[in-house]
């Protein structure tokens, strides 16, 4: 694993929701990173991952993502992600994930 | 008595003379104020009585001489009841203030009444028949220490004008014994409390001449250096304590006496501090210590009196610093290879001659046998002779003492004293004895080779023939060594199994052989990321599936080592036993969508691809199913191709699945493609194009031969990634002929 091989997450409160804005690679070196991230984040409606900045995401990455996801479901909060890479959305789209996600424009955006 | 009072020239001289001699025989204040005193009774009055001047003014201090014994001793009792006062008309107080001398020629009892101190003073006077005096100032170094006054009593003579020159001159002397005499008390004052100072330092201080004695030791000296008290120090000969001592710079080069710096010092060489290894001849014992040494120079002359010696003792300091390396590079030297054997006769190596002139490691063995894996000295003969030990006299692993008692207890022991009857003890026969004899241990430390949950070995250690002998502190080192040794073979021992079970279980995952196909060409390629030391989650099968129809199925379990394994395991035998049933791709994906949900723990990921290939009609069909897998591709013979399929979700975690088949007719020549995603991402900036830009840059060329076309796809994807795979790659090739 090389020192490139890293992830940031920024973690942003606004009003009816928390952002999570990943920046870097999300596989197996820094799945965990992104469970610990979510601990105790249950007092918005809605959590956000703001892929925007994802450059890379693998199987694992996928599980960690699927992961929030039912986390958030058995929290009762709503989940959504923003478009990543052109690589984040060919695999959310092979693998059929896209299609249970919702998936945003801006981390800001406000929903019906 | 009337005749000695008279003072001739000649007894003048004669007093000034013994007052020389009087006054620079003591510096001890109240002796040398009585000796002046004295001196002046009788020959020059009956009565002479000193006072001083004390710091703050008051006038304290006082001798008295008398002829008469009566006298003496009440007025020196008067002078402490009744102190003169510095302000009043007393002739002392005057003079004292005035600096000038006065003469009292006649004193009539109304002077006596006007200066008194009192009623009782005035009495004493009238009483014992004070008759004529002359108080001089004692004048020193520019200031006025007190007075001095000569009486004359009864009937004696009275003092002429002429007697006033002979005690001023009188007094002058008196006044600079005196005032030396104050100086030197002041000085011992001054003495003591920096002695006080000296002796309760910390840190060992010696005072040592040009001559090398040593005028002044405190305490922590004398134990620093060996003696019992600073006495003994100091009245050793110079140069008898130095051979007590080997003394080492920090590259362990042998420092003499002349190169330290209090000798130096006198060579008026400007000295740094001298960081040294001393080690104590007698008792092996090591310290480190700093040595600052600083002139003590005459203001007169401008020459080097002394040199003042500070050693610091920071033993601790430089140990816990040189343990801290030693374990950085323990730590290096353990983390560079995964042989173990030959990562602790690095270790041994590193601790010769650091910590130790001997360093052996046993291992215990898989049969319960102790094994030894390292030995090491500097001197190779040395190292002969160990092994002739190990060789002749086995370790028994049932041996109550040594490396055995310490592999089973897991404690550390240290044996700072060989009393002669214990290696006796310990040696099998006289020849053991002998071999034993020769190593000439004097201390040895063995400690556990400790893994977490149990001990492997041990680490011996032995000073022998060095000075330095093992101590408390090695021992602390040491068994930290044994720890994070222990911890590295317990890894190493893992990874190598690891190793191995990873390999037969993969072995398990892929299948042994592709059956045969007629009219059809079968190839596949599975190449691990790194190291066999990962079960990956990649598997691909080829089944028969009915009449002439035939299942290639690929897929990818999310994740690495025993769960994937169990998972992939689980998904290949659900596939094979759902194609045996005849059931279609699609229900077979559920099947195994729904045997994945039912695992325990939860998100078990799995994507797959299925190709079934039904050979019974006029042209080949393909129907293609996707489970969250990248698409198969038909390559063309001339190297075009294109993705088959719809993209569906992959299982395990996400309700409902969505998947449907597509079927395609596929031409002979044509070559179908499944592969895992390790393959498009085998390259993190390539991992942003499509997969057709990477064949199209890749593989322009195609080879004909199936074998050859996948190892030029997986060379091309090796070449994206630097030859270092992110994941697995598995592909599967099926070629019409």
């Amino acid at each position: 694993m090389g020192v490139q091989d890293q992830l940031q997450i920024g973690v942003r409160h606004e009003s009816d929701r928390v952002i999570l804005a990943l920046d870097g690679e999300l596989d197996m070196a820094t799945a965990e990173q992104l469970q610990h991230a979510i601990d105790g984040l249950d007092g918005q409606e809605m959590v956000v991952l703001d892929l925007e900045q994802l450059q890379f995401i693998d199987s694992t990455g996928l599980r960690s993502v699927l992961a929030v996801l039912e986390r958030c479901r058995d929290r009762g909060q709503q989940f959504a992600v923003t478009r990543g890479s052109q690589q984040v959305q060919r695999l959310l789209g092979v693998t059929g994930v896209a299609k249970h996600l919702r998936i945003i424009d801006a981390a800001d955006e406000v929903l019906a | 008595m009337t005749d000695q009072m008279l003072p001739t020239q000649d007894v003048a001289v004669e007093l000034l003379v013994e007052a020389g001699a009087v006054l620079a025989s003591s510096l001890d204040l109240p002796t040398t104020m009585n000796q002046v005193a004295r001196l002046t009774v009788p020959r020059l009055a009956d009565l002479c009585v000193i006072d001083l001047r004390d710091e703050d003014g008051s006038i304290r201090e006082v001798a008295v001489a008398s002829a008469d014994p009566r006298i003496a001793g009440p007025l020196e009792a008067m002078r402490r009841e009744h102190p003169l006062d510095p302000s009043g008309e007393h002739p002392v107080a005057c003079v004292i203030r005035s600096g000038e001398p006065e003469l009292l020629a006649e004193m009539t009892s109304a002077l006596m009444h006007s200066f008194a101190q009192g009623s009782e003073h005035a009495r004493f006077m009238i009483e014992h028949r004070y008759h004529s005096a002359v108080v001089a100032p004692l004048l020193a170094r520019g200031r006025t220490l007190g007075a001095l006054s000569v009486l004359r009593l009864g009937e004696s003579d009275s003092y002429e004008p002429g007697d006033l020159d002979l005690v001023c001159e009188l007094a002058r002397r008196a006044a600079m014994a005196i005032d030396n005499a104050r100086l030197f008390s002041q000085l011992r004052r001054v003495e003591q409390r920096l002695e006080a100072v000296l002796v309760n330092v910390a840190e060992a201080i010696t005072l040592t001449d040009d001559g090398g004695h040593m005028v002044f030791a405190n305490q922590a000296a004398a134990e620093l250096l060996g003696a019992s008290t600073p006495a003994e120090l100091m009245s050793a000969s110079p140069g008898t304590i130095m051979p007590r001592f080997l003394v080492l710079d920090e590259r362990g080069q042998e420092l003499d006496l002349q190169s330290m710096p209090g000798r130096r010092l006198f060579t008026g060489e400007s000295v740094e501090p001298l960081l040294v290894r001393n080690i104590v001849r007698a008792t092996g014992e090591e310290r480190w210590l700093i040595i600052r040494s600083s002139p003590v120079i005459d203001p007169e002359s401008g020459r080097i009196l002394y040199a003042v010696n500070v050693f610091e003792n920071i033993t601790e300091v430089k140990r816990a610093q040189l343990a801290e390396s030693f374990m950085a590079e323990a730590s290096r030297v353990l983390a560079s290879s995964m042989d173990y054997t030959e990562t602790l006769t690095q270790i041994a190596r590193l601790a010769v001659p650091q910590i130790a002139d001997w360093c052996a490691v046993d291992v215990l063995g898989e049969s319960g046998g102790i094994e030894r894996v390292a030995v090491y000295h500097s001197d190779p003969s040395q190292v002969e002779l160990a092994e002739r030990i190990d060789r002749g006299y086995h370790l028994d692993p049932d041996d109550p003492l040594g490396v055995p008692e310490v592999i089973r207890s897991g404690r550390a022991r240290i044996y700072t004293d060989i009393p002669p009857g214990a290696l006796a003890a310990y040696a099998r026969d006289n020849a053991h004895l002998a071999l034993l004899e020769a190593i000439g241990a004097t201390a040895v430390i063995i400690v556990p080779l400790a893994a977490p949950s149990r001990t492997l070995g041990a680490i011996t250690l032995v000073s022998s023939e060095s000075l330095r002998r093992l101590s408390q502190a090695d021992l602390a080192l040491a068994v930290r060594l044994g720890r994070r040794a222990g911890t590295a073979v317990e890894s190493a021992r893992l990874y190598t199994e690891r190793s191995r079970i990873a390999t037969m279980l993969e072995a398990a995952l892929l299948p042994e052989s592709l059956p045969e196909i007629p009219g059809v060409d079968l190839a596949s390629l599975y190449r691990a990321a790194g190291e066999l030391n990962d079960v990956g989650g990649d598997f691909y099968d080829v089944l028969a599936y009915g009449e002439d129809r035939w299942l290639l199925v690929i897929g990818d379990v999310c994740g690495k080592g025993p769960r994937a394994a169990a998972v992939t395991a689980l998904a290949r035998y659900t596939l094979r036993t759902a194609a045996m049933l005849d059931l279609t791709p699609t229900a077979m994906l559920d099947t195994l969508h729904r045997a994945l949900r039912h695992q325990p723990s939860g998100l078990d990921l799995c994507t797959v691809c299925l190709a079934t290939l039904d050979l019974g009609g006029k042209r080949a069909r393909l129907t293609v199913t996707l489970a969250g897998h990248p698409p198969p591709l038909i390559i063309d013979a001339d190297g075009g191709h294109r993705q088959v399929g719809t993209p569906g979700t992959l299982l395990g975690v996400l309700d409902p699945i969505e998947i449907s088949e597509v079927e395609v007719d596929i031409e002979p020549g044509q070559t179908l493609l499944l592969y895992t995603d390790g393959l498009p991402e085998a390259d993190r900036a390539g991992a942003q194009l499509g997969e057709q830009e990477l064949f199209e840059s890749d593989v322009e060329r195609p080879d004909p031969s199936l074998v050859g076309l996948l190892t030029q796809i997986e060379r091309a994807a090796l070449r994206r990634a630097n030859g270092r795979l992110r994941d697995d790659i598995a592909m599967l090739a099926m070629r019409l002929d």
